[in-house]
Formats: C-alpha cells, structure tokens, sequence
C-alpha cells in the first residue's frame, strides 16, 4: 500500500535537494568567479604599479623602483610574483627564487588572464599585458597563487551546504506536521471503517477533506442501500411466512380433523407432508433471513441485546424459574448483525430453557474465534440422536419433534455463520451442552485495518 | 371467557373461532388492527388472540397502543413471524405468549387456558370453587361423587361465577364475558342461565342481590 504521506514527503525531498543543490552549484561557481575578478583587478592594480616604478636607461637597461615593490614579493615562493621583461632583459620578483613565469606572446597593449602551475606546483592566476614605455616594449606578468582563494570559497560553499541540510530538514519536518495535520480527517475515517466493521457504527463520519468527501459519500449510499435491501428482503420473507403459513395451518389441522378420519393413513401422511413444508420453509427462510458478514450492520452487543432476550425467554417460559448464569469473559459485542446474533442465541438459549430443570449457564470465549457455549440441567439427549446430530444433522422436517428440532436449527444456522457446532454431556450440569464456535466471522470482525 | 382473535387470514379464523366457541370461550374476530385495537380496549376481554401481520394496522402497534393506554388483558401473539428478532419484540412489546404458526389448536388452546389462570391465579385444567369442581376439558362440574354435564353457555357462566368466587357480578359483566359481540345481549338470557343452573346443581349455588347481579359460592 502506497502511504500519502511517505510520498509526499520523497517529492518534497528530491524537489529540494534538486534545488538547493542547483543554488548551491550555482553560488559556488559565482562567489569563485567574483573573487577571481576582484583578484585579477588586483593583480593589474600591482602590474601598474610596477610599470610606474619601471625606469629604462637609454641603453636599454631596465631597473625597478624598489619603493613600489610591496613586501609579499619578496618573500621566496610567497605565492605573489611578478616578472618584468623589457625585450630581452628580465626583472623577476625575488619571490620567484630561481624559478620563472611563461609570459605568453602578446602585442602592446593587449592583456590576458590565466591560469598557470607556478613554483612548487602553485596553482596560479597569471594577469599578463604587454606596453610601450620610453620607446621599448615592455611584457609585464603579475601571479597570485589561487589555493587561498579556493580554500575560502570551499570553506563557504561547505557553511553553504550545511545550512541547506539544515533547511531541507526544518521544511520536511513543516510539511510533515502539514501532511499529518491534513491527513488526520482521513485518518479519522479509517479509525471509523474500523468500527464499521465491528458494528459499531451505521456509517462513516463526514467530517473529511473534500477530496475523499465524495468517497466517503459514496460508501455510506452503498452501505445505506444494502442496509435497505436486507431490511426490505427480510420484510419480503416476513410476508411470504404470513401468507403461506395460514394455510399450512389449516393443511395441518384439517389433515387432524376428526371429519377427515375416514381414512387415517392419507390423514397421516397429509400431516406428515404438510410438516415437512413447513420445516423445509422455516429452513429456507431463515437462512434467507441471515445477514451473514455485512459491513455496517449493528451487531449484537452483549450489554444491551442479551439482558432483552432473557426477559424475554423468563416470560416465554413464565411457568418455569431458570436460575441463568453467564460468564461473558470481557466479550462486549458478537461479530454477528444484531438480528442473526438474536437467532443464534434465542435459539441456543431456547432449546436450554425449554428443557432445563432449573439452570442455564452461558459462557463465552473469545480466543482464537468466538466460543459460545449453552449448559443446562436437563435429561440431555440420547446417544444416538446425540451421535446423528454429529455426523449429519437432523433435516429439520424428518426430525422427531422435541431436543431434535431445535438442535438441528441451531446446528444449520451455526453452519450458515461460517461456524462449527458440537453436542455433549454437561459436565457441571449434566444436560445438554452445546458449544457453538464462530471462527472465521470472529477473526473478520478482530481483523485490523 | 371473552376471547378477542384479531386473524386477517378468513378461513383460518371461522376455524379458530368454531375451536375455541367449542372450548367455551365467546370469540369476537375482526380481520383488521384499526378494529381490533378499537374494540379491544372497548371491551371488557379475558384474553387476546393477535396476529402481528394484519391490515391497515400491524399487530404489533396494536399491541403498543393498548398497552400504552393501561390495558392489561393477557395477550397471546399468533403469528408466520418466528424470528427471534420478532419474538423479542412482541413480548418486549407487552404480549404474554407468543406461538409460531403453522400451530396445533390444542397448542393453542393450552397456552390460553394458561393465559387466563395466570391472569385469575388459578392453577391446573379444573377449577375448584366453595365445594365444587369444574373440568374444563369435559366441561362438567362435580360436588363429592356427584357430576354433571353441563351446556355450552351454562358451562361457560359457571366458570366465570367460579373465577370470581363471592364477587357480586352484574348481568352486564357477565353478559359482556359470556357472549361475543354479535350475540342476542337480552340480560333476561343470563336469568334463564343463572335459572337452569340453580335447577341443575341447587337452588343456593348463585345468590341473586336486588339491584346488583349475583354472587356465587357465597354461603349466605
């Protein structure tokens, strides 16, 4: 997965160091070039300043005015030399030692710059002119040795970097705080799907950035439509069992009647046909009924939806006093919609308390998936329904009517869950033990975005 | 034992009715909530029979409304609807019962039977009141080795007199139990029935009180 953010912060990076490299590149190069100027303008300065001090005999000897000599080049190898050459007798500096300067060919009054290797292989900047003076030509060389210059200039292209770096830094860790800023709606969003997927909430905020609004709006109409589309399809079903189930009543009882007794095997087998509809029906439906693993349904919160379902089992079976015990384990919420959870448990619970003599226990776990386990203190069931129940099931419509029945619409609607169901013998209360584990749902539903 | 049944299913419902009108109970149906709701917090019933999907107004708002209004007649709901969902509602809603349909009529018979000893404090299938003793399911009543057979109608006064044991019960009250709606209401009707059953089992079984109504079991 791409993270806005890293991205942001790699274009940021690359577009600085791009620039600030640039400028400092550029920078360095002008700041070099400037001094050189200033220092080549020096250098003429002084070779002026030689050609006023520069006296030419009549004879042609040449001889320097030692006033105008400056000090620096007379120390030897100084890194500031001169030479003088009046045709073909030469004044060298006496920095110079006995090493000499390349006074490149050049007409009166031309002047040139360049960049030579002097003594002790000094890199040099060699201002060059050539004049007339009392009627004789005279070439002048005036060199400085550049390294200083160039230290200096490295020196500060170096404080010049540093300072970028630090920029570069400071601006990534501004934008970082912009970038986290911004995207903390978006982040808000994401803690809210998280929640949707837990059930506990309907749909997403829509406190976000305009840019992801039209997302968010289009999750929400989506998650609105199939909300609607359960509701409506279990409205549907709700009006199909109204209607068909009347009749199948009157199918039933009319097959009990005493008018019909006339012929008692086509009056059981009526009864027996119209029992098995009903079941396949109630089958049918109830697994249409189920919303299974969908995002922003409510889910079946412990607190607040079991409290409910076993006042209402207590006045179901109002005849009968449950004594029920639950051990919730800190489990707040099932990873089921609200209505499949009310199934579930309504069905477990039921059967329990139908054939409990006084106690129920409710335990659930959730370790690896969700464990739901329902203990009573009834006579159980026998082994051999104990063991078909295992191995296939009981179909619904071809099971005997008692434990059976309700057992074998716990154990489809367990396997309709994605779950898995098995049946034993109470240890702590010697009835019925159902354990019911939810895996694969329970796993969605802890699943971290 | 006035018995409302709110059913929108016709066939059904005259089945219903014929059933429960041979168990003793005088049964009103309507095939609508609007009417159902009206005449069941109108009249005095000793339980409801109701249907959650009915016309014009579902059973459940019934349900709501009366309950919102104080009516406290036990209500036994007989619906398609068999999702726990449905039933949590239904009982959260105020109902007493709740029976899933298709449904045995002698299911249904008990859970009102159950309905109305719970509503009366009576227990088990025979009612027993100042020396005499009702079967409800043969619907006869016995003092000592003595039994007699009783009638549809005098069946049906005498367990409401043995309901209410030394109450003073007006011939309008017991009209309003005894008969359904469109039942001929001449109060002269429950003389002839008081009359029948003075000859059948004693003459001081029902006092009579001028003016009042009567009273049964009461020694005096």
């Amino acid at each position: 997965m791409t993270s806005l953010r890293s991205r942001l912060g790699l274009g940021l990076l690359s577009s600085l160091i791009l620039m600030l490299g640039l400028l400092w590149l550029i920078t360095g190069a002008s700041v070099r070039s400037l001094m050189e100027e200033q220092l080549a303008s020096r250098l003429a300065h002084d070779g002026e300043s030689l050609l006023g001090g520069l006296n030419i005999s009549a004879d042609g000897q040449a001889v320097l005015d030692a006033q105008r000599i400056q000090g620096i080049y007379s120390q030897p190898f100084s890194g500031h030399y001169f030479l003088v050459a009046v045709e073909d007798h030469v004044i060298r500096s006496r920095s110079l030692w006995d090493e000499t300067l390349q006074l490149p060919q050049l007409g009166v009054g031309d002047t040139r710059l360049s960049y030579i290797t002097g003594p002790q292989q000094q890199p040099l900047l060699l201002w060059s002119s050539a004049f007339r003076k009392q009627g004789r030509v005279v070439g002048l060389a005036v060199a400085e040795d550049l390294r200083a210059l160039r230290a200096g200039t490295r020196r500060m292209q170096l404080r010049l970097l540093g300072w970028s770096l630090a920029v570069v830094l400071l601006l990534l860790l501004i934008q970082r705080y912009i970038v986290v800023r911004t995207l903390r709606p978006v982040a808000a969003c994401a803690h809210d799907v998280e929640r949707l997927e837990q059930g506990e909430i309907h749909e997403l905020g829509e406190q976000v950035p305009n840019e992801v609004l039209p997302l968010v709006h289009a999750i929400n109409l989506l998650l609105q439509r199939q909300r609607q589309r359960l509701q409506r399809s279990r409205e549907a079903l709700g009006n199909l069992a109204h209607s068909i189930k009347a009749p199948l009543t009157l199918l039933q009882q009319l097959a009990r009647d005493k008018v019909a007794a006339d012929d008692q095997v086509a009056c059981q087998q009526l009864e027996r046909y119209s029992r098995q509809i009903s079941g396949l029906i109630d089958q049918s439906l109830r697994r249409a009924r189920l919303a299974g693993d969908s995002l922003g349904a409510s889910h079946f919160q412990l607190q607040r939806d079991l409290p409910v379902l076993v006042d209402t089992l207590n006045r179901l079976h109002r005849d009968k006093a449950v004594h029920f015990q639950q051990q919730l384990n800190n489990v707040t919420t099932l990873p089921l919609e609200q209505q499949d959870g009310m199934e579930l448990l309504g069905n477990l619970l039921d059967n329990a308390w139908k054939w409990s003599r006084s106690q129920v226990h409710l335990t659930i776990r959730a370790d690896a998936g969700l464990e739901i386990v329902v203990e009573d203190d009834g006579p159980g069931v026998d082994e051999t329904l104990l063991q078909s129940l295992m191995q296939r099931g009981v179909r619904q419509d071809e099971a005997a009517p008692g434990h059976g029945i309700g057992l074998s619409i716990v154990k489809s609607l367990v396997q309709e869950l994605n779950g898995s169901i098995s049946f034993s013998r109470s240890p702590a209360l010697g009835g019925l033990r159902v354990e019911a584990r939810l895996g694969s749902l329970a796993a969605a539903g802890a699943r971290q975005l | 034992m006035r018995l409302l049944l709110a059913e929108d299913d016709a066939e059904l419902a005259t089945r219903l009715k014929r059933f429960l009108d041979r168990e003793g109970y005088a049964v009103d149906h309507f095939d609508n909530g609007v009417d159902a709701e009206f005449y069941g917090s109108e009249t005095p019933y000793d339980t409801i029979v109701l249907d959650l999907g009915l016309p014009q107004r579902a059973g459940l708002e019934v349900l709501c409304n009366w309950r919102r209004a104080g009516l406290k007649t036990p209500v036994l709901i007989l619906t398609a609807r068999d999702t726990w969902q449905e039933k949590v509602e239904g009982l959260q809603a105020g109902a007493d019962d709740y029976l899933t349909k298709p449904f045995h009529e002698q299911e249904l018979l008990a859970r009102v039977q159950a309905l109305i000893r719970r509503k009366t404090g009576s227990v088990g299938p025979t009612l027993s009141a100042a020396g005499w003793v009702l079967d409800q399911e043969t619907q006869s009543v016995s003092r000592g080795q003595q039994r007699w057979q009783l009638t549809g109608t005098e069946f049906r006064l005498l367990r409401y007199f043995m309901l209410y044991p030394g109450h003073i019960l007006s011939k309008s009250r017991l009209t309003e139990h005894v008969y359904e709606q469109d039942a001929d209401k001449d109060s002269n009707v429950i003389e002839v029935y008081v009359n029948r059953l003075r000859q059948k089992l004693g003459s001081d079984v029902i006092q009579t009180r001028r003016g009042q109504g009567y009273v049964f079991g009461d020694g005096a």
